[in-house]
């Protein structure tokens, strides 16, 4: 099968599988992932090797829209509007899970403190997709329903942060291969690349502004968009700054400073459902079956702890903003689901870490398929407790 | 030529607090369904509604929630067979509808300015406000169709 061809099938093939699995209530997302594992190289191997070998170059491109339109979350209206709950329990879900899975990884599992702390990190995510949609479907409403739309919302947001700091302080102890305490070397590291990548995306986002005068037309808005994404993520990675933080700055200082910033961002979303496809597909195909025996114990404590994590932080959270006991109680169980901001983060560290990347990798897709198909379930509990449905 | 000189000055506008069913009942007896600026008590502009924004009544919350998660399925809702009661004419509110973010202009704009930036982002009416963010008109393509007519002596 030629390129062009296999990227026509993915696309078409994802349409029908998304279709299919969207019948028996399960999002889109599940459904991509599926179709990967199964045209994928460990099994029907119908994805052309050169599709394959462009993933890197796709989830780089769709990570940073992704981390471009998070960034929009800080913007003034949206921070006015967040609640008091809403800010605190998904703040301390995010931080529950990175917290509790990398001290368990690395305690008791004894991994690595780096590997541990991208694991941590990477368990911060949540996706939104699988809760959303049985909202939609039940169309639940109430307090619960409103506190945990809003928590969803912001969660990746954290995740994208506390993702990046722990890449950076990750890279710097592995690079030099030492005690991960007390290190001003890591440290010094860590804020460069962070702090690089906010005055990038900072400048980035006043040149998009400017350049904004001279578009006239919505095509326009597009190329111009697109092409301005695409250079701060080039010059992130030229530069090895936070690609994910260099994007998710552009959008936050865009969202700040140009009045009409939600165009730019709204633009880039006729171009992205298909991109997305294609970025979960590979993420499927991408995944070695036979690995799949090696994670064991690292799955399962993986698969335990970042939902134990989660409800202490959402219950510590609810409780500091003395939330509904509804919401202490059940809101942790819709937040289980995770997907594209947890296998990407997962992809840059199957690329930044080539020794360990595969465990992490694979662990995060296979953890992934069996959260999509619990997390439903869960949300549909925790909802009907909240007497936010009536089934 | 200056907005101002071309916009219409009478606009039926709502409140938050306007009632779904007083808004389409303003409406009733037009053809279409006009973007409708939200205003609070002094006037100053504070969203829009148009017709788009009238299917959001079907849905359980604000769409603009949603707005910035990535990798959400779209909704799609079938509002011939979705089953509301008749009460959310009475339940549902404007601010449960309107845009938050929305474009608007300021009554000095140039009309070439304004007919830019409607075709940059796909709207076909946008409100205008004065310096101080009051709304003081609502302009259209065919306002500035007209004007552009007149100005060659076409009518």
């Amino acid at each position: 099968m030629n390129t062009v061809l296999g990227l026509g099938f993915i696309l078409f093939a994802g349409l029908l599988s998304a279709k299919l699995v969207k019948k028996i209530g399960f999002p889109a997302v599940t459904a991509y992932l599926l179709l990967g594992i199964i045209i994928g190289p460990s099994l029907l191997k119908v994805v052309p090797k050169a599709v394959l070998a462009s993933s890197g170059l796709i989830s780089n491109i769709v990570l940073g829209i992704i981390a471009f339109g998070i960034g929009q979350n800080f913007s003034r209206y949206q921070m006015r509007r967040i609640g008091r709950s809403v800010l605190w329990i998904s703040v301390l879900e995010a931080c529950g899970a990175w917290i509790l899975v990398t001290a368990i990884f690395y305690l008791i599992l004894r991994q690595p403190f780096y590997l541990s702390m991208l694991f941590g990190s990477i368990a911060s995510a949540t996706a939104p997709a699988a809760t959303v949609m049985v909202i939609r479907e039940y169309r639940a409403k109430g307090n619960f329903t409103d506190t945990l739309l809003g928590v969803v919302a912001i969660d990746d947001a954290w995740c994208l942060i506390i993702f990046a700091v722990s890449l950076a302080i990750a890279q710097a102890i592995y690079a030099y291969q030492v005690a991960p305490f007390f290190l001003l070397k890591v440290l010094g590291e860590s804020l460069l690349s962070i702090g690089g990548a906010f005055v990038l995306g900072a400048l980035s986002a006043f040149l998009l502004s400017v350049l904004y005068r001279f578009i006239h037309t919505p095509t326009e808005l597009l190329i111009l968009t697109m092409g301005l994404v695409f250079i701060n993520i080039g010059i992130a990675i030229w530069l090895n700054l936070s690609v994910l933080l260099a994007s998710m700055f552009l959008g936050t200082v865009l969202v700040n400073i140009n009045r009409y910033s939600f165009k730019f961002f709204d633009s880039l979303k006729m171009i992205a459902s298909p991109l997305f496809l294609l970025f979960f597909v590979l993420a499927g195909a991408n995944l070695e079956v036979q690995v799949l025996g090696s994670i064991g114990m690292l799955g399962l404590f993986y698969l335990i702890f970042r939902v134990v994590g989660k409800m202490l932080g959402a219950n510590l959270g609810a409780r500091i903003a003395h939330a509904s006991t509804s919401v202490r109680k059940y809101l942790s169980y819709a937040l289980v689901p995770q997907a594209g901001v947890a296998l990407g983060c997962a992809l840059i560290a199957k690329n930044d870490f080539p020794e360990v990347g595969n465990i992490i990798f694979t662990t995060i897709v296979a953890t992934t398929v069996i959260y999509e198909l619990f997390g439903p379930l869960l949300t549909k509990y925790a909802l009907r407790k909240a007497g936010d449905i009536i089934v | 030529m200056q907005v101002r000189e071309v916009m219409s000055t009478d606009v039926i506008s709502a409140k938050r607090s306007t009632k779904l069913r007083e808004l389409l009942n303003s409406f009733k007896n037009f053809h279409i369904f006009p973007l409708v600026p939200v205003i609070e008590e002094n006037n100053r502009l504070v969203g829009v509604v148009s017709f788009r924004n009238l299917i959001d009544a079907f849905r359980s919350y604000h769409p603009d929630v949603l707005r910035l998660v990535p990798f959400l399925d779209e909704e799609d809702q079938d509002i011939f067979k979705i089953d509301v009661s008749e009460g959310i004419g009475d339940l549902v509110v404007v601010e449960d509808l309107m845009e938050h973010e929305y474009v608007s202009l300021t009554d000095d704009t140039l009309v070439e300015e304004a007919y830019d930036l409607m075709r940059l982002h796909l709207k076909e009416e946008l409100a205008v406000t004065d310096k101080a963010g009051k709304l003081v008109g609502r302009i259209g393509v065919f306002d500035i169709l007209k004007a552009v007519f007149r100005h060659k002596g076409i009518i």
